[in-house]
């Protein structure tokens, strides 16, 4: 089952803008290959220093993280901090 | 405290107990690094570039190695090659020049000699040779057609399209939303205005400081004051090419971080010299090489236009945000695109971020990166709109504050936050209502910061007598120690001082992220409460096993084992009567609990200042400061109010005094605390804390982090106080008394517009 | 270069070490005789953290040379508990949390204890000028004067 996947702006080059996209996966990072077929150069952007929003949840590194159906992911820039 | 919704009630958490290390503290017994000294130990000093810019022709250690208790001197070529765009390249040079110099204070070589006066005469006797190059100082410097590139590798990242030629400029970040030009057509009031800021330093009371022992067997032991003992560990053994095995790192009690000691400089340096002499080294900055070699925050030019409707709907914001982030890259620009439209719902907006190079020292992290910078010119901005349309700043706020469920400007909704608990805080507090003097004024501003959670791990060891020790990897820079015995006491129900709270060294504890980003109560405690948790297990069975009866008849309860079966009355095993038994029902007692947080709740803060204007000589001085901060929930309620306290005196500083100055070669001309002023006693007001706590949904207790956000709100606060006793909008950092003044004088000399 | 040879009284104990002429004070506590509860922050006498007591006056060790110190009567922090029973600033500042990362402690107690001495019933105000001279970057400074004050308190009531 698809589930919706939303993009920092920061991150819809390889989209051509478009915000928010559907996609396949068990996990995040079956999600992310799954991106970055269907467009292709989505998966190194999606890859390093970015982090997930699942259920409310910031996740810092995602990629075991479990995916289930009717989720909705919002991938973000990571953050820092002092 | 305000507490906005009915909690559990905790036996523990919320209390104010003395914190376990104060008696060390207090009695002038804590060991700092620089206290630690060892039997054999050499001194050791870097040699500083005096150039901002240029490259390293020669450097000559031969006079320098042949002088009278000279035992080693290493300069880069003593550690392995890194190249250009490796992604430890900027880190591993950084730490000690090859090539080149990027900044004055930039280490070219190390000397360490048997007193720290042979050191000093030695390291002055190492000749360097340098092709002085043009120094890249500021923005317009760095930005500027035909400039000195810094890095011939760096290519801009996030270019489009796509960078070819190196520049400056290293990274380029775009956030957009909405339909900006749809936005500021509907908008009744348009404001864009320009800010510029200097870079300050975190100001630590104690410098760098460290001790390295390298035994015969290659491996070596450091002692140092960090905010992340396995992060210097990682990296030392990164710039040397080792194991990590080969290197243990005992973490010192830290005096002050505030971001500046989440990265190294020393260490390093003094293992390869130690490795070389065969002796402990140590190494201690001065003031002076602090201030030119470390830290500082960056210095940012920031462009922010706001789009209003009359009625005080925010419908279009754009900003155009450039940070200096010193000679390598940095994150200013991207922390700034995340948090200037944060706090705010507004629809349509485009951000674009520029982080830029320069030559002056690497940027590190300082007390929520980016986001005092953004909130000045954010915060300023609605408070000048607030003004143009006769709404209080207040309500201006509170009608378009962010909420649960409101998309963040990277498009995830929020989870429960307390930003509207905040604003209503302040405005039922006394203070919002309170007359003003003569010549004063009164500001408010609001802060955001992410919060992060990164990796934790706790040991917790019961004890024959019934005590704890609960060992974490968090480097305590604040009273955290406390806040993780308070979290195992509520578990294991035991009394706090049951409990001995310990930083375990990179051989003692599981691995453990670096102290920053406001994570040690949140993620170590929930490390904490994991380990703790599992202990309570490991009891109920121990204790259905003295008791003869099944373990899930066997409740915790108030530190007690206690039965709830139907075999009649029996007496509750209290944990020490477990303890003394614990090698009958199986060994001793001990648990870990190793996490990657997840869920780092955001923090918020609104605060509210009110100066005092000297209108002859420009001179501002806070008269009262009130700030709210949501904790989620303050697990020891002194040191959240603590952290809100001096995250508004560093505020406060950075508005009025703190600033980097350069000459025009780029050598800093205020290295000291005499000319670099940090705000002292007399200079401050007590500093009224008011804990919101609305849980965080993520943690078991419900704390957010607190260390950071408490920083964002002084500078706007400061600035719109200023305006609102003279009527002048200043918009340049430091806001000096010279800048007030010419403010002020320009103005007419009266409180106008 | 020979060394000189300061004989001295340090928190009530006689006390003799052997120093460099062009040592500060400072380093001689720290290296000769042992006592780091001094620290250096500056080394400039701009932040207080080397804040001593000799001879009845407030000091930075820093901005003194360890020779000075021959024939003088030096109190540091160490000596300002009496066994195991701490002094009042030491336990106001304990329980009113008026330490965070606790480098600058050493200093704003003993420069306390020497504004206390010097004038027991300061006003706030009396309070944050007494304590100008030394840099406290955690704090804000808030509870710190609070204990200084609840110090007083303790001690004119006893």
């Amino acid at each position: 089952m698809p589930v919706r996947v939303h993009l920092s702006s920061n991150l819809r080059g390889p989209t051509g803008g478009v915000a928010e996209v559907e996609a396949e996966g068990a996990t995040v990072g079956a999600l992310i290959d799954d991106l970055d077929r269907r467009y292709p150069g989505l998966g190194d952007a999606l890859r390093s220093g970015v982090s997930v929003v699942i259920n409310d949840l910031l996740i810092a590194h995602p990629d075991y993280e479990p995916v289930a159906d009717g989720a909705r992911i919002y991938f973000v820039p990571q953050t820092a901090g002092g | 405290m305000t507490v906005t919704e009915p909690k559990p009630s905790y036996k523990y958490i919320g209390t104010r107990p003395v914190r376990h290390d104060g008696v060390e503290k207090v009695t002038g017994r804590a060991r700092f690094a620089a206290d630690l000294n060892l039997p054999g130990q050499l001194h050791g000093i870097a040699v500083r570039s005096p150039h901002a810019h240029a490259r390293i022709v020669s450097i000559d250690t031969s006079e320098a190695e042949a002088m009278p208790g000279v035992k080693s001197v290493i300069t880069g070529d003593d550690f392995p090659a890194v190249a250009p765009g490796d992604r430890n390249y900027d880190m591993c040079v950084n730490v000690i020049a090859r090539d080149k110099v990027f900044y004055e204070g930039h280490a070219v070589a190390a000397v360490a000699a048997i007193t720290r006066e042979q050191a000093q005469q030695a390291a002055a006797a190492v000749k360097v040779a340098y092709d002085v190059l043009p120094p890249v100082l500021t923005i317009d410097d760095a930005l500027a057609p035909g400039a000195p590139v810094l890095h011939g590798h760096m290519l801009t990242a996030g270019a489009d399209p796509p960078a070819e030629e190196p520049s400056n400029i290293s990274n380029i970040t775009r956030f957009a939303g909405g339909d900006l030009d749809a936005g500021f057509a509907a908008a009744d009031l348009v404001i864009e205005r320009e800010f510029t800021t200097q870079p300050v330093h975190q100001g630590y009371i104690e410098t760098h400081a460290c001790v390295a022992d390298t035994g015969q067997d290659g491996h070596t032991s450091i002692w140092c004051s960090s905010q992340g003992h396995f992060n210097v560990r990682s990296s030392t053994a990164t710039l040397l090419g080792w194991e990590t095995t080969r290197i243990r790192v005992i973490p010192a009690e830290i005096g002050g971080g505030f971001g500046g000691k989440t990265t190294i400089y020393l260490e390093p340096l003094a293992v390869a010299m130690s490795a070389k002499a065969g002796r402990p080294v140590k190494m201690v900055m001065s003031r002076d090489e602090v201030f030119r070699a470390t830290g500082p925050a960056p210095g940012t030019r920031l462009k922010v236009k706001l789009g209003v409707q009359s009625d005080g709907n925010l419908v279009a914001g754009d900003a155009y945000l450039i940070y200096t982030n010193g000679a390598y890259a940095g994150p200013g620009g991207l922390l700034g695109a995340m948090t200037v439209f944060e706090s705010y719902d507004i629809e349509n907006f485009n951000i674009e971020a520029l982080d830029v190079v320069i030559n002056t020292a690497r940027s590190a992290a300082y007390r929520a990166p980016a986001a005092p910078l953004t909130a000045f010119a954010m915060e300023t901005l609605l408070d000048e709109v607030a003004t143009e349309l006769g709404i209080d700043p207040m309500d201006l706020r509170l009608q378009n504050a962010v909420t649960e469920g409101d998309p963040s400007t990277m498009g995830f909704p929020f989870a429960r936050i307390g930003f509207v608990e905040c604003l209503e805080a302040i405005r039922d507090h006394p203070h919002y209502t309170a007359p003003l003097g003569p010549n004063q004024g009164r500001g408010l501003a609001a802060g955001y910061w992410f919060n992060i959670g990164e990796s934790s791990s706790a040991t917790v060891n019961l004890n024959e007598d019934g005590t704890a020790t609960v060992v974490t990897g968090s480097p305590d820079i604040g009273g955290s120690r406390a806040s993780m015995a308070l979290m195992a006491a509520e578990v294991l129900g035991i009394d706090v001082y049951d409990i001995r709270p310990v930083v375990g060294d990179t051989e003692a504890v599981g691995f453990t992220d670096v102290t920053e980003g406001s994570r040690a109560t949140f993620a170590t405690g929930m490390a904490v409460v994991e380990a703790s948790r599992k202990m309570v297990v490991e009891l109920r069975g121990r204790a259905a096993k003295m008791m003869g009866v099944d373990v899930d008849d066997i409740d915790w309860v108030d530190g007690q084992a206690v039965y709830t079966g139907s075999d009649g009355e029996k007496d509750p095993l209290p944990l020490a009567a477990i303890t003394g038994k614990a090698k009958r029902t199986g060994g001793p007692l001990t648990t870990t609990g190793s996490l990657e947080a997840h869920g780092a709740g955001p923090g918020f803060a609104v605060h509210l200042c009110d100066v005092e204007v000297d209108q002859e000589t420009g001179v501002v001085r806070v008269v009262r400061y009130t700030a709210s901060q949501d904790a989620g929930t303050a697990i020891h309620p002194s040191y959240v109010e603590g952290q809100i306290q001096g995250g508004v005196a560093q505020g406060v500083g950075w508005a009025l005094n703190e600033e980097y100055i350069y000459d025009s070669d780029g050598v800093m001309e205020n290295p000291s605390f005499l000319d670099y002023r940090v705000p002292v006693a007399s200079y401050l007001p007590m500093i009224d804390a008011i804990i919101v706590e609305v849980p965080n949904p993520a943690h078991p207790y419900g704390v957010r982090g607190v260390g950071e956000t408490g920083i964002v709100p002084p500078i706007p606060a400061v600035a719109n106080a200023i305006h609102n006793a003279t009527g002048c909008r200043l918009r340049d950092l430091p806001m000096s008394p010279i800048r007030v003044l010419d403010a002020i004088t320009s103005n007419g000399g009266s409180k106008g517009a | 270069m020979s060394r000189v040879h300061v004989t001295c009284t340090i928190n009530g104990d006689p006390i003799e070490f052997l120093c460099d002429g062009g040592q500060t004070l400072l380093d001689a506590l720290r290296d000769e005789v042992g006592l780091t509860g001094a620290k250096e922050g500056c080394g400039t006498g701009d932040c207080g953290a080397c804040s001593i007591v000799m001879d009845g006056r407030l000091l930075c060790s820093c901005l003194a040379l360890a020779p000075e110190a021959d024939g003088t009567t030096i109190s540091t922090v160490e000596g300002l508990a009496s066994g195991d029973d701490l002094h009042p600033l030491q336990q106001c500042f304990l329980e009113g949390a008026a330490l965070q990362c606790g480098v600058c402690t050493p200093g704003f107690l003993v420069a306390a204890k020497a504004l206390l001495d010097r004038n027991p019933d300061p006003t706030e105000t009396e309070i944050r000028y007494g304590l100008a001279g030394n840099l406290c970057r955690c704090t804000g400074y808030d509870k710190i004067v609070r204990a200084v004050q609840t110090a007083a308190q303790t001690i004119n009531e006893s």
